[in-house]
């Protein structure tokens, strides 16, 4: 969205720019003194930062609105009095006046924005200047982010804004992070920040499909006061989106390229070999089991880390055209990106197109349209890590000539070289050639791992399409009517096949899955904006309803019954085991309005309102009112302060919001839909042979079911010091939600297991930090920092009956999570490690792998000499406390180099992988009841702190070396830019002594209540790419 | 709302053409007239806030027409089926019968997992945990069971009498099976006989012991056995009530009731089918008296455990395989039911497999396929035969006397028919309590009852034991009932108590 030009004459910014400009641009040329009457001046616009000519740059009188723009030399030529004032504008860099003197020849430097105080943001139906907000609203503009070797625009922010935390929960290319802003406020509602593209609110899913290149600006709202104006849904904290739109001036085209290599961090801990184990154990025991001799004797001794972690590449292209005249601009982006993940068979390819056409019937009305459709296709990684990396190291992915002769040929007569190996293979295997000792060294039944993932193939393809139209009427000055139809749709073919080498049954366990889903989701919006400047005061105000409503519909069937993998096809299938479908629709209708007042530039104050009414809240509770009032004092404008050399810009600033939040995320469609009434669905029983209709309750209805609701406060502090060489701000943040969406456990006796409620309250509370300092900045040199860091402290506050309530993910491990106020909404619950149980009492120590036992002896915290319930107490939080990044930016000459130091501290992780690698839930590691002492202080381990492991990480995230043709040359050739860069991604990623695993970050996906729970997971991805940007 | 939309947009460029023609007009009111406009368009905001769901029923809608109310009648069924697992891997599904095998049949001495692996070894050397989540899933499934059950007699009002009578009798049979099961297993257990809500809290945490318990089962049995008739096996009948009952009276001590009971089956119509082996593979067979039914090749209606009973075909390793001792026993006494209790383990030979309710057949045997997907079976479970009402009938004549053995006519005749379709033709002259359990070990063999009748028997502590300590197993009284699921017991705050020795 394009700014008015308004708000120039405020002076403190005026002050600003000139103080910057005097600072670093001693070789701007000065005009004379001397006055004379109208004149042709003619010049060129160059920038500052690379000493380009700039092309359209607006050149306006000041006064007037007459002046003109530069061409594609960056030229200008205007006639104009002596003594006249210019006002140069361009979006990115600092808005300059200029004194027309006796030169007829003024060549003009522009400064990149460096403080961005003059910056527009976007704020949700309209923008404002950064320096006049009064809410927490954090921009990061595309200026380098579509050069990081990524796929997802989402992952690309980790780092940028404080108070944002962005997780790699999953690993597979094309997999979605966690985002939370300022923590995690709901239960069972989901905790994601509500993303809205141009205006558009889509789902979270709209960021996979996204392309960084069309990407002008992220804004993130972060406090209740900025997210206010989305209401119900803004709870979570809001991550604006605007794409590029084309500019005014000749047609430019720009080509970004990249190509990376990509490999997976592993963990030193997961690799078991035969050889440590038999080292183990012959120190042990000054002699090998006969079970490790023929370990040895296979020869393979594998990491099967690096089997299933076969790395990958990442290519991006981006092409992209954008111009524009005076009445209409227009932008397209063609883009492709494949990232092939460093997961075996995970693969992800991204095709998109965005097309944007802004235009002016005339001075009254205007109109425009955007559509941008994409394709991706994904190959998922089908198997999960801990289950193949509990595989034993002598396993070959595929027999050959030597392990071949081990195979058991009464069992498996049939078994080839170049056949998946099985554990099973190798039993019964006469060790020393005479009878005397059979050995089984198999631990499962289970096919090859390698053979789970690569016999599998199941893919996601998704179609998105993205449209939008608006038309706009200019009432009056300052007051305009804009009506938008905007509206997605997306559909979604999931296929899923599992060949006949995927399972151990072969042919029986062949099955097809197909799935289809889609979703139209349309938005009508009609409001009035009203922005006026009338003496001192500034009125900036919006006022409209929103209609809004989402359709769902999703189909799937399963063929089984095949006897190859010939056909792959629902057709070839001899039966159809299952099939569903499932429609349901979500609505919203909404009244907002905001009014954004300025006094005198300095006092600022904001009031705004939103009406939500939503269909999955029962007739007494459709609607909420969520109000936000802030208001912000620039007191570096006060007359005490106005010729201080010391602060350019200090503005103090308090904000006070209401917002909700209404998405259920009960695993069930059809509940978090009409969780209002309760519902029925069909099911089937077999009576008297016949598969006979019958009718289920699905839910314990709730009529009374209401918004989740967020208040939340939030006081701040923006300053720029020392002419700007240090800027930033500082905000204190305290969130409570209460009437928490939850679905809470309750007693089975009732027939259920959950239900939904609105209950308790939690609270996150925090502070942040962003700070951005410009070291050096000269014609050659120019070197900024910016850090960031956010703390943010997570309590539950009141959980009414169920405070203290137990919880834990998977009943068959049941580790258990407590909910207890006064403590992060989940904690990591259970037994406190005492002691190791000793080798010497375990069953075999050293077999399946080495010298791990799966229980210990845990402390009995009451002393009263039994291990029960009451020994249990919190272990951990999977909550991190601080997250941090340093950002460093360099140019010298065509050279420029960045690098982002990122951080997360506090969090502990439940690392289940752990116990399914160090001992396989094995009964031979298990300690023999026989011998082994104190049995009755022996728990197993998962239910300890013995998995409990430091999630902090410090990562070097990002770093990029660029070199920048020279001008000259590019010229010459027709070229307007052209860069070449070196850049690496996780090139450096460090983890607390205690965790054993290789990703901190990856986070099954479970409910807050029960957080923190890691199963193996995916790993960090390290990348080295090399790209290039073109622009002609 | 989206013709709202399409009408204004048509309005807007209406307007705009309008405004190219005629540049004088009041544009200004007819825009804020539109928005007043949008704005009444509220007055229908009512029902575009209140889609109805399409692809579910709104209860308040449902349970209107008998027809209606069967399908809450069918659905009990479905509870008391559970979900395959195997088709649906989500662990918190209730599972129902399909995991019953393991919370009884491998904590006797009959069976053990095949690699003694995982949570699920904990049932046969004891060492079961209250987070157990097999145990978690059974406790869960049996209360949605007596849900559902609840669920029909509290809809009773919208059939015509005969229905309503034949639906309770079906969902009052139902409510006690259930009962009769966590009462046996849990001992104390909350007393549900109403659908409850979330909040009442009291009901769902309070034990009521045993005593009450029973006391509902046998008034629900004898209501059900009152109300209906014997028209179906897979659904409740009459005998199904009456064998239940009988088995419910023995354990109580109500011995003549039992006999009775037994006696009024046994006049039924019902048969043993000659051929050992067809009471497994011919469904529905006369010998049948209440089964839960299965289909095979369904991802919905088959079952999972025929897959689970061998070697590494289902979820685990093996599990409910036969052990030493109970191969030993039908060994010496099983007659021409051995080969179609157990078998070898092709794979793994030293280890031996159950025979009843293979899903994949056994050509040496002459047992055909069931299902083409043996993850999908279709075997029907067996919950109460003929074969167990005769040997009931035995216990309740012996138990009338001396409880040590019997030599009473229709005894004799009831154990000797038993035997006699196991080729077993000697005649017998005298059964003693311990002829009475091994007969109905190996003749019952892995369908779940030997757990049931060692209690029953009063000798399950010293033939656990025994069992336990020849194992290398650690068991003690309190190994009797299982735990309370601790997921209950957290829930709970304190309000309910967990069993001994958890």
């Amino acid at each position: 969205m394009s700014v008015k030009l308004a708000n120039y004459s405020n002076n403190s910014v005026w002050t600003l720019c000139l103080m910057v400009l005097l600072l670093c641009l001693p070789l701007l040329s000065q005009g004379s003194t001397n006055r004379a009457a109208v004149k042709q001046i003619t010049g060129v616009v160059t920038s500052a930062e690379d000493g380009l000519p700039m092309i359209g740059v607006t050149i306006r009188v000041k006064g007037t609105s007459s002046g003109t723009i530069t061409d594609t030399e960056g030229r200008f030529s205007l006639d104009v009095d002596e003594g006249t004032i210019l006002v140069l504008s361009y979006t990115g860099f600092r808005e300059q006046e200029f004194l027309v003197g006796a030169s007829t020849t003024i060549n003009i430097v522009m400064e990149p924005n460096v403080a961005t105080l003059d910056e527009a943001v976007v704020i949700g139906y309209g923008t404002s200047k950064k320096s006049h907000l009064t809410g927490a609203i954090s921009k990061v503009t595309n200026k380098d982010l579509d050069q990081i070797p990524i796929a997802r625009v989402d992952d690309a922010l980790v780092g940028r804004v404080s108070g944002v935390n962005i997780a790699a929960t999953e690993g597979e290319a094309g997999s979605a992070p966690t985002i939370r802003i300022r923590g995690t406020g709901s239960m069972v509602a989901s905790s994601s920040p509500l993303i809205v593209v141009d205006g558009l609110v889509v789902d979270n899913d709209f960021l996979g499909s996204l392309d960084m290149n069309e990407i002008e600006s992220f804004e993130v709202l972060k406090d209740a006061a900025s997210s206010a104006i989305y209401g119900s849904r803004g709870g979570n904290g809001v991550i604006l989106i605007t794409t590029k739109d084309g500019k005014e001036g000749k047609t430019k085209f720009t080509l970004n390229s990249y190509y990376g290599v990509k490999t997976a961090r592993t963990s030193d801990a997961y690799y078991f070999s035969v050889a440590e184990t038999a080292a183990a154990e012959m120190a042990a025991n000054g002699e090998l089991s006969d079970r490790t001799r023929y370990k040895q004797l296979i020869g393979v001794d594998r990491d099967w880390q690096d089997e299933i972690f076969d790395g990958g590449s990442i290519t991006s292209h981006s092409l992209s055209a954008r111009g524009g005249n005076k009445k209409t601009n227009f932008s397209v982006t063609m883009s492709y990106l494949h990232d092939e993940g460093v997961l075996l068979t995970d693969d992800f390819k991204k095709y998109s197109l965005r097309l944007k056409v802004n235009t002016k019937l005339s001075d009254r009305i205007s109109f425009g349209a955007s559509i941008a459709p994409s394709y991706t296709d994904r190959r998922r990684f089908d198997g999960s890590t801990h289950d193949i990396l509990r595989q034993t190291p002598w396993l070959p992915v595929y027999h050959d000539e030597n392990t071949i002769q081990f195979v058991d040929r009464n069992v498996y007569p049939d078994v080839q070289v170049g056949d998946y190996a099985l554990q099973r293979h190798f039993d019964n295997y006469d060790l020393y050639g005479d009878g005397s000792a059979l050995v089984d060294i198999s631990n499962t039944s289970n096919t090859n791992p390698a053979a789970k993932v690569l016999e599998r193939n199941r893919n996601d393809y998704k179609f998105k399409l993205f449209g939008s139209t608006y038309a706009q009427y200019k009432i009056m000055d300052g007051l305009n009517f804009r009506t938008v139809l905007s509206g997605d749709f997306q559909n979604t073919e999931q296929d899923r096949w599992q060949g006949l080498l995927a399972h151990r049954n072969g042919a029986a366990n062949i099955q097809l899955d197909l799935t289809t889903l889609t979703n139209i989701h349309l938005v009508s919006e009609n409001y009035f904006t009203y922005k006026k400047e009338i003496g001192k005061h500034e009125i900036n105000a919006v006022l409209g309803i929103a209609a809004e409503t989402f359709d769902f519909k999703a189909n799937s069937v399963t063929g089984t019954g095949y006897d190859s993998d010939l056909l792959q096809t629902i057709t070839a299938a001899t039966t159809i085991s299952g099939a569903s479908s499932i429609e349901y629709e979500n609505r919203f209708f909404s009244f907002f309005g905001r009014v954004n007042y300025v006094f005198d530039y300095k006092y600022l104050a904001s009031l705004s309102l939103r009406r939500d009414g939503s269909s999955i809240f029962g007739p007494d509770n459709k609607y909420g009112n969520f109000p936000a009032v802030s208001v912000g004092w620039i007191i570096s404008e006060e007359d005490f302060l106005k010729e201080n050399d010391i602060f350019n810009y200090l503005k103090l600033r308090i904000s006070y919001g209401l917002t909700g939040n209404n998405r259920l995320d009960t695993g069930d469609d059809l509940i978090d839909s009409y969780p209002y009434l309760a519902l029925l669905n069909s099911t089937t029983a077999v009576v008297d042979g016949n598969v006979s209709a019958a009718f289920n309750a699905i839910n314990i209805a709730n009529p009374q079911l209401k918004w989740e609701r967020s208040i939340e406060i939030n006081p701040g502090l923006d300053f720029e010091f020392l002419g700007g060489f240090i800027g930033g701000s500082v905000e204190y943040y305290q969130r409570a939600s209460d009437q928490l969406l939850l679905y809470n456990p309750i007693s089975s006796t009732t027939g259920f297991t959950e239900a939904l409620v609105n209950l308790g309250k939690v609270e996150n509370r925090g502070f942040e930090l962003e700070i951005r300092t410009n070291n050096v900045r000269n014609r050659n040199i120019v070197w900024t920092t910016s850090f960031i860091a956010s703390r943010n402290e997570n309590e539950l506050i009141d959980f009414a009956d169920s405070d203290g309530q137990i919880q834990n993910v998977d009943s068959k491990r049941a580790a258990e999570w407590i909910n207890l106020e006064g403590n992060p909404i989940s904690s990591y619950y259970g037994w406190v490690v005492d002691r190791d149980i000793p080798l010497e009492f375990l069953k075999d120590a050293y077999h399946p792998v080495g010298g791990e036992a799966q229980d210990v002896y845990v402390k009995d915290l009451n002393g009263d000499g039994v291990i029960d319930d009451d020994d249990k107490t919190i272990l951990g939080s999977p909550y991190p406390e601080f997250i941090w990044s340093i950002t460093n930016t360099f140019s010298y000459r065509g050279f420029d180099l960045s690098f982002m130091f990122q951080g997360s501290h506090g969090a502990e992780i439940r690392n289940m992988g752990d116990q399914y690698l160090f001992n396989h839930f094995n009964s031979s590691q298990d300690f023999d009841p026989a011998t082994t002492p104190d049995q009755e202080f022996i728990k197993q381990k998962i239910f300890t702190n013995d998995i409990i492991q430091d999630a902090s990480y410090v990562a070097l995230r990002n770093v990029a070396l660029g070199y920048n043709f020279s001008p000259e040359l590019l010229t010459r050739i027709g070229f307007g830019r052209a860069r070449v860069y070196l850049a690496g991604q996780n090139l450096l990623y460090l983890t607390a002594d205690n965790y054993t695993g290789f990703n901190p970050e990856s986070i099954n996906s479970t409910s807050p209540t029960t957080w923190g729970y890691q199963r193996a997971g995916s790993p960090i991805q390290k990348t080295v790419s090399f790209g290039v940007n073109l622009e002609f | 709302m989206v013709r709202a939309s399409f009408k204004w947009l048509l309005h807007l460029i209406g307007f705009a053409v309008e405004y190219i023609n005629n540049k004088t007009m009041k544009y200004s009111i007819f825009i804020i007239s539109l928005f007043l406009a949008g704005l009444t368009f509220t007055s229908c905001e009512k029902d575009f806030l209140s889609p109805d769901p399409t692809s579910a029923v709104s209860a308040s809608n449902f349970f209107t027409t008998e027809k209606q109310l069967e399908a809450g009648v069918v659905n009990m069924y479905d509870g008391i089926q559970g979900v395959n697992i195997l088709a649906d891997t989500d662990v918190n599904n209730n599972h129902s019968i399909q995991f019953e095998f393991y919370l009884t049949e491998m904590r006797s001495d009959n069976t053990r997992t095949k690699s003694s692996e995982g949570e699920a070894a904990q049932f046969e050397n004891y060492s079961i945990e209250a987070t157990n989540g097999i145990v978690t899933d059974y406790y869960r499934s049996f209360y949605n069971i007596i849900y559902r059950a609840n669920v029909v007699l509290e809809n009773l009002g919208v059939a015509a009498s005969k229905d309503a009578e034949r639906f309770e009798g079906e969902a009052k049979f139902v409510r006690a099976y259930a009962y009769f099961n966590l009462v046996r297993l849990f001992g104390d257990v909350p007393l549900v006989d109403r659908v409850i809500a979330p909040l009442e809290t009291s009901v769902q945490f309070t034990r009521v012991n045993t005593a009450q318990i029973y006391e509902l089962i046998v008034s629900d049995l004898r209501s059900a056995a009152d109300l209906l008739d014997d028209t179906y096996k897979t659904r409740a009948s009459k005998s199904g009530a009456q064998a239940l009952l009988a088995k419910v009276q023995l354990t109580l001590g109500n011995y003549s009731e039992a006999r009775t009971l037994c006696e009024s089956v046994m006049n039924a119509g019902f048969s043993l089918e000659p051929e050992f082996k067809d009471v497994f593979y011919s469904e529905g067979n006369s010998e049948v008296i209440f089964a839960i039914g299965y289909i095979s090749d369904d991802s919905k209606d088959s079952q999972n455990f025929s897959a689970e009973w061998l070697n590494a075909v289902g979820r685990t390793a093996g599990v409910n395989y036969v052990t030493d001792e109970a191969k030993a026993i039908l060994d010496e006494k099983g007659g021409n039911r051995t080969a179609f209790s157990y078998r070898q383990d092709a794979l793994q030979p030293q280890q031996n497999q159950v025979v009843k309710y293979l899903p994949n057949g056994d050509t040496d045997l002459g047992i055909g396929s069931v299902s083409s997907d043996p993850t999908l079976a279709g075997n029907d479970w067996i919950v109460l035969r003929y074969a167990d009402v005769l040997l009931m009938h035995v216990e309740a004549i012996m138990n009338e006397g001396n409880g040590v053995s019997t030599t009473d006519p229709a005894a004799l005749a009831s154990f000797q028919a038993v035997r006699d379709r196991a080729g077993l033709m000697d005649a017998v002259s005298s059964v003693t309590k311990e002829d009475l359990l091994d007969e109905r070990r190996v003749e019952l063999a892995f369908e779940n009852h030997r757990f049931f009748d060692l209690l029953r028997f009063g000798v399950a502590s010293d033939v656990l034991s025994e069992f336990a300590s020849d194992n290398g197993y650690s068991f003690s009284g309190t190994d009797l009932l299982l735990p309370i699921p601790q997921r209950e017991i957290g829930l709970s705050n304190g309000l309910l108590s967990q069993n001994p020795g958890y």
